[in-house]
């Protein structure tokens, strides 16, 4: 099989998901990111994510129980799965073994 | 939370219409509570605004349903199609050939007039106050003739809109100085001749030419201040530099100071003149410009925003009556730009004018394009048998109807772009030729709203020419169709007779309008007028010629090739100096009005006009500068029976000295109206010169050396009276070249299809003639065999299309007071012509199919 790579922003959000464990849904996502990294996503864009991440198989989902607010309407939880997990490790794999490579004081501040 | 706050509902409805189900909930479910979040925020109002550009954003391919179509192979069907029509045209040319010659000379049509159409709409209408600016015209109630419509009115009308119409923000009085003739104009030693206009302050105000230099509240408040356009600066001064506060001499009698320069006025503006002058300057002359009884001068106004102006006609109708309660005048304010198209009235009412013109062309153009249309869906559908095992294997394979739908469709609209063009070739190397017939310099300028127009002409023209085709051969049974089989109905026979029938009936309307149109002008041109038009030359009194008129003509007589000379207020082509008199032995109180055409001694000898009765102004009666000439007409309307010697008061009183045949002084679109001719030397403003036939060069050369001589100061310019004649009818001449052009490219493209039918039905046919020949039959029996059906549709058109023509003829002849009388053979000759072209077309088919060895069509079998 072809190895998957996954963009930046996919890694962002299904490492959000990895964080936010049971509370992981759209717009927990949405703010965690926004809270953390002060980044402005659209609930669109995350959701368009999400989408994307589940299909290549990174993430699976299940409806939550019907809610009180949102107008009773229900919330999809992501999970990350094992692929989801190992392309995570894998990209810090690949990260580390670059970092260390990069000779001391090139990219100073 | 609060309850009372939901995102608007239409949107949900969209997001549940067009998202996919299985998203729909978390979507609409996190978009909610962000709702909740924003109207806590922001305030429902921008919560609202969030919530549906966000759920808008939500409308991406991820979230969206499939639709059922798959959109890949929409494309692959396109690609599809358009090999099979390349194919196919490449494969029976001679159809291809046709259809393409056809479309692209009906869409070369249509787009020269377009081109014409547009410019048409255009004139006038570049004005910034477009739509606020009025001209006011006049309705005149006369006794007998009705109500006759000025385009022209009082000079104090300006004034009285300026200062008793709050709704008017500028008002102008202008007169065009053709009421004069060109003017000269002098720069040191530099004599041109050019065009003026007299007028009041705010013409700038009103009018949009622009200036380049000067203030336009300020150019005109001085008398002596000349505007000057580019061109003219140009060519006196060679430059628009610098040129303000410079004198121009003006008829060697006065100078002027250039207070400004305007740009060179666009050629769609009715309005064409080289320089400005203050109106003033013509309020000291003994024109009547200032007074309430004369109408002449044309008054503009611009109207302030909002101006209801059905009410304000009626204040302004109200305008002389109240001062003179006499008055039948009612005056009345017109847009503007109106009169170009919508100028001609009767009755006080606005009844047509150009536009026409126009609409008679857009339906020559929307004919010549249906002709090239019906060639391509009777080609098409004739040529569905071969085409036939196409459709029924694709129908078989479960192609449906719409599928073929869109196949023959894309067909007739690449076979249309294709067209387009070639008819875009076509009108950029023909664009000067055409300029040239209808008098304008039209350019093709690819802008967007071109190439838009153009695209949409061509959608059309395809579904147009594709969609009976298309619907006609999508339509076939599996069955039948796979067998080879092709039922061709009564009714479809009928549609492609009919067809032809609609193309051979245009066509012969359009033949017979050239003749008729033909006939016409040349009756025009040819008509005895009740003067000699050829061989006269005229020129303007002006400078020393005015002091000394007499010396001058009497020695512009003695130059050899000159036969006779003399001068005369008004030429002959168009007339309007109209007058009531009193008459001795005036038994009706009825006013006529006559008109009057000042002479002097020998016009009636220049002008070759016929005396009845008594005798011509001459020298040899001592008392005939009291004289006076009546034409028939108007001694007719008198009532007199033996009018010489008869007193009438004008301008004194006249004794009647002889009377003179009637002879034409407008065009022949009006009836002879009431005349009379008065000695008035002082008043002239046209020398008129006859000159030996055949000696014209020479003639005019020496009496320019000795003008130039006489007149120093004036550049010689003269006019040849029988092309002032040509220019009265230069729409109708227009009108009769292009028709005659469209006429003959309608009757192309109707031949081109003809011809395809008929070299289609013969090879259809082949084994048929096959078998006749071989039992004995000539050839000519089978020409006539094959042309027959033909000749059939040809003669229904001829029966259709005559009395139509014949209408349509008798319409346009009424225009005319003088007309030609519809002969029948001219029906006879437009039948005819068009049966012979079609039999030409057909014949030359035919008999080369008639012609064909036997063996050759019969072997396979």
């Amino acid at each position: 099989m072809r190895k998957t790579y996954i963009g930046e922003l996919e890694e962002v959000v299904l490492l959000t998901v990895a964080i936010l464990q049971e509370g992981a849904y759209g717009v927990a996502i949405t703010q965690y990111i926004d809270t953390q990294l002060e980044r402005k996503l659209s609930i669109s864009a995350v959701h368009a994510t999400l989408h994307r991440l589940s299909e290549k198989g990174y993430v699976n989902s299940s409806m939550g129980g019907a809610t009180s607010e949102r107008g009773g309407r229900r919330k999809r939880y992501f999970k990350v799965t094992t692929a989801g997990s190992r392309v995570l490790n894998e990209i810090q794999d690949a990260r580390s073994l670059l970092w260390s490579q990069v000779p001391p004081n090139i990219l100073a501040t | 939370m609060k309850r009372s706050s939901l995102p608007p509902k239409w949107i949900n409805s969209l997001l549940t219409k067009v998202c996919k189900p299985e998203l729909l909930e978390e979507i609409e479910g996190d978009l909610l509570e962000y709702y909740q979040l924003w109207v806590e925020k922001y305030g429902s109002k921008k919560a609202n605004r969030l919530y549906v550009f966000h759920a808008i954003k939500f409308l991406r391919p991820f979230a969206i349903k499939k639709s059922k179509s798959h959109s890949s192979n929409s494309l692959t069907m396109l690609r599809h199609s358009l090999l099979l029509s390349f194919r196919n045209f490449k494969r029976y040319k001679s159809s291809f050939l046709i259809n393409l010659i056809g479309l692209s000379c009906g869409l070369a049509c249509t787009l020269f007039i377009y081109l014409w159409v547009n410019d048409e709409l255009s004139v006038d209408k570049f004005h910034e106050h477009e739509g606020q600016l009025y001209k006011v015209i006049e309705h005149v109630k006369f006794d007998g003739s009705g109500v006759t419509t000025w385009k022209e009115t009082s000079g104090p009308m300006a004034k009285a809109l300026r200062e008793e119409m709050p709704e008017v923000e500028f008002a102008v009085a202008v007169i065009p100085g053709s009421w004069f003739g060109k003017t000269s104009l002098s720069v040191g030693e530099h004599d041109i001749k050019a065009n003026a206009y007299y007028v009041e302050k705010d013409f700038f105000n009103i009018f949009s030419y622009e200036l380049i230099s000067g203030n336009k509240d300020q150019v005109l408040s001085d008398i002596n201040s000349i505007v000057l356009s580019e061109k003219l600066a140009l060519t006196l001064f060679n430059t628009t530099e610098n040129v303000i506060g410079k004198t121009v001499e003006f008829e060697q009698e006065r100078q002027f100071q250039v207070s400004g320069i305007f740009e060179n006025i666009p050629s769609n503006s009715t309005a064409q003149f080289d320089f400005v002058l203050s109106f003033e300057l013509l309020k000291d002359k003994p024109l009547g410009v200032d007074s309430w009884g004369n109408l002449g001068p044309q008054v503009y106004a611009v109207l302030k925003k909002g101006t209801l102006i059905d009410n304000l006609n009626k204040k302004v109708g109200m305008i002389i009556k109240n001062m003179y309660k006499e008055s039948t005048r009612t005056p009345s304010l017109i847009p503007y730009s109106q009169d170009y198209l919508r100028g001609t009235y009767e009755y006080g009412i606005q009844i047509g004018g150009r536009i026409e013109y126009v609409r008679l062309f857009s339906i020559v153009a929307l004919f010549i394009l249906s002709i090239a249309c019906i060639n391509f869906m009777n080609l098409s559908t004739a040529r569905a048998s071969r085409r036939v095992k196409e459709i029924g294997v694709k129908k078989a394979m479960g192609a449906n109807r719409m599928a073929f739908v869109f196949q023959f469709l894309t067909e007739s609209i690449f076979i249309t772009g294709l067209a387009l063009v070639v008819a875009l070739l076509l009108v950029i190397l023909l664009l000067p030729q055409f300029n040239e017939v209808i008098g304008k310099q039209l350019a093709l300028e690819l802008n967007a709203n071109l190439v838009f127009r153009a695209f949409a002409i061509v959608l059309c023209t395809g579904l147009m020419a594709g969609s009976y085709p298309a619907l006609y051969l999508s339509s076939f049974n599996i069955i039948n169709a796979l067998k080879g089989k092709l039922s061709s109905s009564i009714g479809e026979l009928w549609t492609r007779k009919g067809l032809v029938i609609i193309q051979f009936t245009l066509s012969i309307i359009l033949i017979l309008s050239v003749l008729v149109v033909y006939k016409q002008i040349g009756f025009v041109q040819n008509r005895n007028l009740g003067y000699d038009k050829d061989n006269i030359v005229h020129f303007k009194v002006e400078g020393t010629i005015k002091k000394q008129l007499e010396s001058f003509v009497f020695e512009l007589k003695k130059i050899p090739g000159i036969v006779n000379a003399s001068s005369t207020t008004h030429d002959m082509v168009g007339h309007n100096w109209s007058v009531g008199i009193d008459w001795e032995g005036r038994d009706s109180d009825k006013p006529i009005s006559f008109q009057v055409v000042g002479v002097d001694y020998d016009l009636i000898e220049t002008l070759e006009m016929e005396i009845t009765t008594g005798h011509s102004f001459s020298k040899d009666f001592g008392s005939d500068s009291k004289g006076i000439i009546f034409n028939e007409t108007a001694i007719k309307a008198m009532g007199l029976s033996d009018p010489i010697g008869k007193t009438i008061r004008f301008m004194g009183e006249k004794k009647i000295i002889g009377t003179v045949k009637d002879f034409h002084f407008k065009s022949l679109h009006e009836t002879v109206e009431p005349l009379f001719l008065v000695m008035m030397p002082e008043a002239v403003k046209k020398v008129m010169v006859r000159i030996e036939a055949g000696r014209e060069r020479e003639a005019i050369e020496k009496i320019r050396a000795f003008y130039e001589n006489f007149n120093p100061g004036f550049p010689f310019e003269y006019q040849f009276l029988n092309e002032d004649y040509a220019t009265l009818y230069a729409s109708e001449q227009r009108v009769a070249t292009l028709s005659k052009y469209f006429a003959a490219i309608a009757i192309m493209i109707s031949c081109l299809g003809l011809f395809g039918l008929a070299a289609f039905s013969a090879e259809r046919r082949m084994k048929e003639i096959g078998v006749r020949k071989t039992l004995g039959s000539s050839v000519f029996g089978i020409v006539r065999l094959l042309s027959e059906d033909f000749t059939k549709m040809v003669i229904f058109s001829i029966t259709i299309a005559l009395p139509i023509s014949y209408l349509v003829a008798k319409e346009w002849l009424d225009s005319f007071a003088y007309r030609i009388a519809l002969e029948w053979w001219y029906f006879a000759f437009a039948g005819l012509s068009a049966l012979l072209i079609a039999w030409l077309t057909v014949g030359f088919q035919t008999y080369n199919a008639a012609r064909i060895n036997p063996v050759k069509c019969l072997r396979d079998e």
